[in-house]
């Protein structure tokens, strides 16, 4: 088995492992909490998430002036990778969220500054997603990919500051016992690796296939000498 | 600058000479007013504050299409490579082409404004310079963005409505301070909070910044 | 027919008359090669024309010359200054003119001359639009839009907005597409007269014949490569044919 197939694999049976350890921390050695009941253990889950999507768009961004400022391709490749695990990471902070929020206040969806930031987040990664769809030619994509991905970054402060002046009935702030803290650092571990290692993962196939590209194509040539080969009979 | 001025000139007599724009954009804008007015005002179940949020709409729609039409100037004939040519910074392209816009957005605004105060019954004579001041911080915020991306979205063969799914998710924060300002003055008769009024400054100047500098790598000759 | 090459060193002092030096210059779009090590020079003054098949990379070494676009690598001088994106001043006296007429179709002749005579600076930008309007010939259409032009009238316009401020390198890109044949006519007698005064011509052209007709030099271009560099009274069409095949 080639070298990156067995780091892949490594990093795959870790992460799992550590899923498992933080699962079972969840299910058997952390207490559930009194007033929501066991949905709240969803939390665990949700936070280290949400601050795994920040990261992965912090990766992003980075990415992106990176690639404005040295137009290196595997810049936009990173970006890229990173967008796209921060849209499937953000889903996920967007579902436990609501489940949390149908646990605890009985409704879906509430204007809440944290799910609405939730879903604006989400929405301007998707968005840099779709941008990236839509525009053939690489080198063109990877800047406008670029252009986008930094002002979408440097509009999440001020999306977070906005929310805020939403009027909040939910109270953020929650009291975590001992153990609770623990698990929820045991979660970090493994959600951190997955998202790690996911954005790891698409940027090497990325990369790997645009070397592919690149021996495949064809130099340049011009047309030759095109002969008409048509023989007696051949039709017209 | 003088290039500025001298740009700006070209790009409304353009529009003076075809019309096209102006007239469009005002019409959607009232056409978007219109079809939210039937669907919720007639019931007055929209209250008067809540028109912030209908003229958002029809300032966004109106608003991008305004934007891809300005720069769609620049593509017919490859125009823009000679303007590329000329001795005079990118950024001062970027500064004409959004004073443009800006114009062509508030003359439709002063449009639409009155339009979607008339269909909804919303009662601006609390606080008329702060609903103007607002409004104006926002829609400079979101030019700034527009112009941007719509010099972006031009040079590329791209499908229509990207445009507007680029720019709505970043200037969603405007919609949100200027609703929610509206809202406190006039249904709440709180006075204007600075921490409101400093989030749209900061969004302007960060996006206004960001946008003159970056502009020149998104032209395609 | 041996392909030669000028042998410029980067490194030899450069001729002070030197309108353009490509040294080293290759270009990649989207991963591939479009150019690849062209080098040569164009003296100050000299009418040269950039021949090849299609796809060989002809318009976008033009667009390089132009600083429109940036070579991804080697160095491009222009009147003895490294040229770059930013280099507004040399930008002063480079023109380029397209198939595209590169007009704002909606404003008059007249109204598209000021403008570009505003924007390079040119003293008394009405007078010269004036007096550009006279040379092509156009005063007395020149408050109609543009977009009502025949395509010899908008070319006409076109070769006055690169004129306007004077410019010492002209830089056409296929110009003589689509123009009837009096018009082509005039565009040569233009070109020669602009190289009498004195101006350094670039001139990317499909037609062979013509170009070494009008043009004293020719460089050719295979597979984005220079493999002929001569003056172009030593050259026969059907061997600059037998080139770019």
């Amino acid at each position: 088995m080639c070298r990156q197939c067995k780091q892949t694999l490594a990093w795959l049976i870790t992460t799992m492992l550590f899923f498992a350890i933080a699962i079972a921390l969840v299910a058997g050695y952390v207490p559930t909490e009194a007033t929501m009941g066991p949905i709240q253990k969803i939390f665990y889950l949700h936070l280290p998430v949400a601050i795994a999507t920040f990261v992965a768009c912090l990766i992003c961004f980075a990415a992106s002036v990176g690639y404005a400022l040295q137009r290196d391709m595997k810049w936009d490749r990173l970006a890229s990778a990173a967008a796209r695990v921060s849209v499937v990471f953000c889903s996920v902070v967007l579902l436990t969220g609501m489940i949390w929020g149908k646990s605890a206040w009985g409704q879906w969806w509430t204007w809440s500054p944290r799910l609405t930031f939730s879903l604006v987040l989400w929405l301007l990664y998707v968005v840099y997603v779709m941008v990236r769809a839509s525009v053939e030619s690489p080198q063109r994509r990877a800047i406008i990919a670029a252009v986008y991905g930094i002002i979408a970054f440097l509009d999440v402060p001020l999306v977070y500051l906005s929310v805020r002046l939403m009027p909040d009935i939910h109270p953020a702030s929650v009291e975590l016992a001992g153990s609770m803290k623990l698990t929820l650092i045991a979660w970090f571990g493994p959600v951190f690796m997955l998202m790690f290692g996911l954005i790891a993962l698409r940027f090497r196939i990325d990369q790997r296939a645009a070397e592919l590209e690149k021996v495949e194509s064809e130099p340049i040539t011009a047309p030759g000498q095109m002969t008409w080969a048509g023989g007696a009979g051949s039709a017209l | 600058m003088n290039a500025v001025l001298t740009l700006i000139a070209k790009d409304l007599r353009i529009e003076a000479r075809n019309r096209q724009t102006l007239g469009l954009v005002m019409v959607l804008g009232i056409l978007i007013i219109t079809v939210l007015g039937l669907g919720l005002g007639t019931q007055n179940n929209v209250n008067g504050f809540s028109a912030t949020a209908v003229l958002w709409v029809a300032y966004l729609f109106s608003g991008v299409l305004c934007f891809e039409k300005t720069m769609a100037v620049e593509r017919n004939d490859a125009v823009l490579s000679a303007l590329l040519m000329a001795p005079i910074d990118r950024g001062v392209i970027y500064l004409a082409k959004l004073l443009g816009n800006l114009v062509l957005i508030l003359a439709v605004a002063a449009v639409v404004t009155p339009a979607g105060v008339l269909f909804f019954g919303f009662d601006l004579s609390a606080a008329p310079i702060t609903f103007a001041g607002v409004m104006a911080l926002s829609i400079l915020g979101f030019a700034a963005i527009g112009t941007l991306f719509a010099a972006m979205v031009s040079s590329s063969r791209l499908q229509g409505g990207l445009l507007a799914m680029m720019i709505f998710p970043i200037t969603l924060p405007l919609v949100l301070v200027s609703t929610q300002l509206m809202m406190r003055t006039f249904r709440d008769g709180l006075p204007v909070s600075a921490a409101s009024v400093g989030v749209l400054v900061a969004f302007d100047l960060i996006f206004l910044t960001v946008s003159w500098l970056v502009f020149e790598w998104v032209l395609e000759p | 027919m041996t392909q030669t090459q000028v042998q410029s060193s980067p490194r030899m002092s450069t001729p002070v008359d030197a309108a353009i030096e490509l040294l080293d210059i290759s270009k990649s779009i989207d991963e591939r090669a479009i150019l690849r090590s062209v080098t040569a020079t164009i003296p100050s003054g000299q009418f040269v024309t950039i021949l090849g098949a299609n796809g060989t990379g002809k318009s976008t070494l033009l667009k390089i010359l132009s600083t429109l676009i940036p070579p991804s690598s080697g160095e491009l001088r222009l009147f003895g200054q490294t040229a770059t994106a930013t280099s507004v001043d040399l930008r002063r006296r480079i023109a380029l003119i397209g198939h595209q007429s590169m007009l704002y179709r909606d404003l008059s002749a007249r109204e598209n001359l000021e403008l570009f005579a505003k924007l390079y600076g040119v003293a008394n930008p009405t007078a010269r639009a004036q007096q550009m309007l006279n040379v092509i010939g156009l005063s007395a259409r020149s408050s109609d839009p543009v977009r009502n032009f025949s395509r010899g009238m908008i070319q006409r316009v076109a070769i006055a907005r690169a004129l306007v401020h004077n410019p010492d390198l002209l830089l056409a890109d296929e110009p003589f597409a689509g123009l009837d044949a009096p018009s082509i006519d005039a565009l040569e007698h233009l070109l020669a007269q602009l190289h009498e005064a004195g101006k350094t011509i670039v001139l990317v052209n499909h037609d062979i014949e013509q170009s070494l007709r009008i043009a004293e030099h020719a460089i050719v271009l295979r597979g984005g490569r220079v493999v002929v560099d001569q003056p172009t009274h030593r050259l026969y069409e059907r061997e600059i044919l037998s080139e770019v095949r």
